[in-house]
């Protein structure tokens, strides 16, 4: 996996005692730790559990940290080996057993680990150019993306922008996003299929009880 | 990355980003910031090895002790902490023998703390009805803290 040198410092930080440092690794992957836990039918209880031994392993874990690109594929596995455990100990009392195990063997696939690390990795990237925008660009797609989406006119009066500007300053926007030093290190890991499918992928096998 | 994504894929992509962010409960991302706390409290963490109630049935039919229900044994690199549930309690036991200070810790925190005699027995009355980590700490610097534990 390609080296990420805001992980690294992160990392770096977070070894030499820094909490704010620590505060970043698990605001940035905490979405893939609770995406993979929603994957299986798991409790509210028991996600939290498996949430908190996974960054308690960390902990323990982070001197030992020698490629910082490789943390989001350990965080994946290990939440994924937690929630099976969790699992395992819970299906002694299952009667629909089989449905479990057949979950659990579709779950294991290495592909889906790999997808959902890449996916959360974009995500992430996504989300560090989105907060380094222009507070006006930030306001402007948020309500653009907003669901139920806002009309023209409410952009226009909120933002406050001219209903004529709203598509150019979009575009510019969307460029500026695009040019973030953070997206641009990307441009290798956006091709297979050409979709963040990773994410797709989570989303659908996500059914809950 | 320019030429493969137009605006559309790319307001597409930020928006699952963000709804992927805004999906995670703020108590989970709590959970995660507090761990960093154990961070340089040089805690070994003790996995668990042995759950009687994970066992084939052969298993619990071998152990002696009729008022035992459950058995669990969690180890760390140094130490073992054997648990023994029974109807009212949970009788514990660290091995190698040793006397301790034993932290029943909550999810809020500690929520009691007992001792381990000469022999590193200890008992815990009434069992936690919710999930609980065990601190084991020593005079001489040991400090151990369990799995998870639901009884």
């Amino acid at each position: 996996m390609r080296d990420d040198s805001s992980v690294s410092a992160l990392v770096a930080r977070a070894q030499a005692g820094d909490q704010p440092a620590w505060n970043e690794l698990v605001e940035r992957y905490a979405p893939l730790v609770w995406s993979i836990c929603n994957r299986y039918r798991l409790s509210r209880p028991d996600i939290d559990d498996i949430g908190q031994t996974v960054w308690l392993l960390l902990v323990e874990q982070l001197g030992n940290i020698r490629q910082p690109a490789a943390l989001p594929g350990w965080l994946a596995t290990t939440t994924q080996r937690e929630c099976l455990r969790v699992l395992k100990a819970a299906s002694r009392y299952d009667s629909v057993g089989s449905s479990v195990d057949s979950q659990v063997l579709r779950d294991q696939s290495t592909p889906v680990i790999e997808q959902e690390v890449i996916a959360a990795e974009l995500h992430a990237e996504l989300r560090t150019a989105f907060a380094n925008l222009p507070a006006r660009c930030r306001q402007l797609l948020s309500m653009l993306l907003s669901d139920p989406p806002h009309s023209y006119a409410e952009i226009s009066a909120t933002v406050p922008i001219a209903i004529g500007s709203i598509g150019p300053q979009r575009a510019r926007c969307l460029e500026k996003l695009r040019r973030s030093p953070a997206l641009a290190a990307l441009s290798d890991l956006e091709v297979e299929g050409g979709e963040v499918s990773g994410a797709r992928a989570s989303e659908t096998g996500g059914a809950r009880a | 990355m320019r030429d493969i994504w137009d605006d559309e894929r790319l307001l597409a992509a930020l928006k699952e980003a963000l709804e992927a962010d805004e999906a995670v409960p703020p108590e989970f991302i709590e959970l995660g910031k507090n761990a960093y706390a154990w961070h340089n409290i040089d805690a070994e963490l003790a996995q668990l090895t042995y759950d009687s109630s994970r066992e084939p049935q052969a298993g619990l039919s071998l152990r002696a002790e009729a008022a035992s229900i459950r058995a669990l044994t969690f180890t760390s690199a140094h130490l073992t902490i054997e648990l023994e549930v029974s109807e009212d309690s949970v009788l514990g036991q660290v091995i190698p023998a040793q006397p301790g200070v034993v932290e029943i810790q909550g999810r809020e925190g500690t929520t009691a703390a007992i001792e381990a005699d000469d022999v590193g027995c200890f008992l815990i009355r009434p069992i936690p009805d919710s999930p609980f980590r065990l601190r084991f700490r020593t005079a001489d610097g040991s400090d151990i803290l369990t799995g998870s534990i639901t009884l």
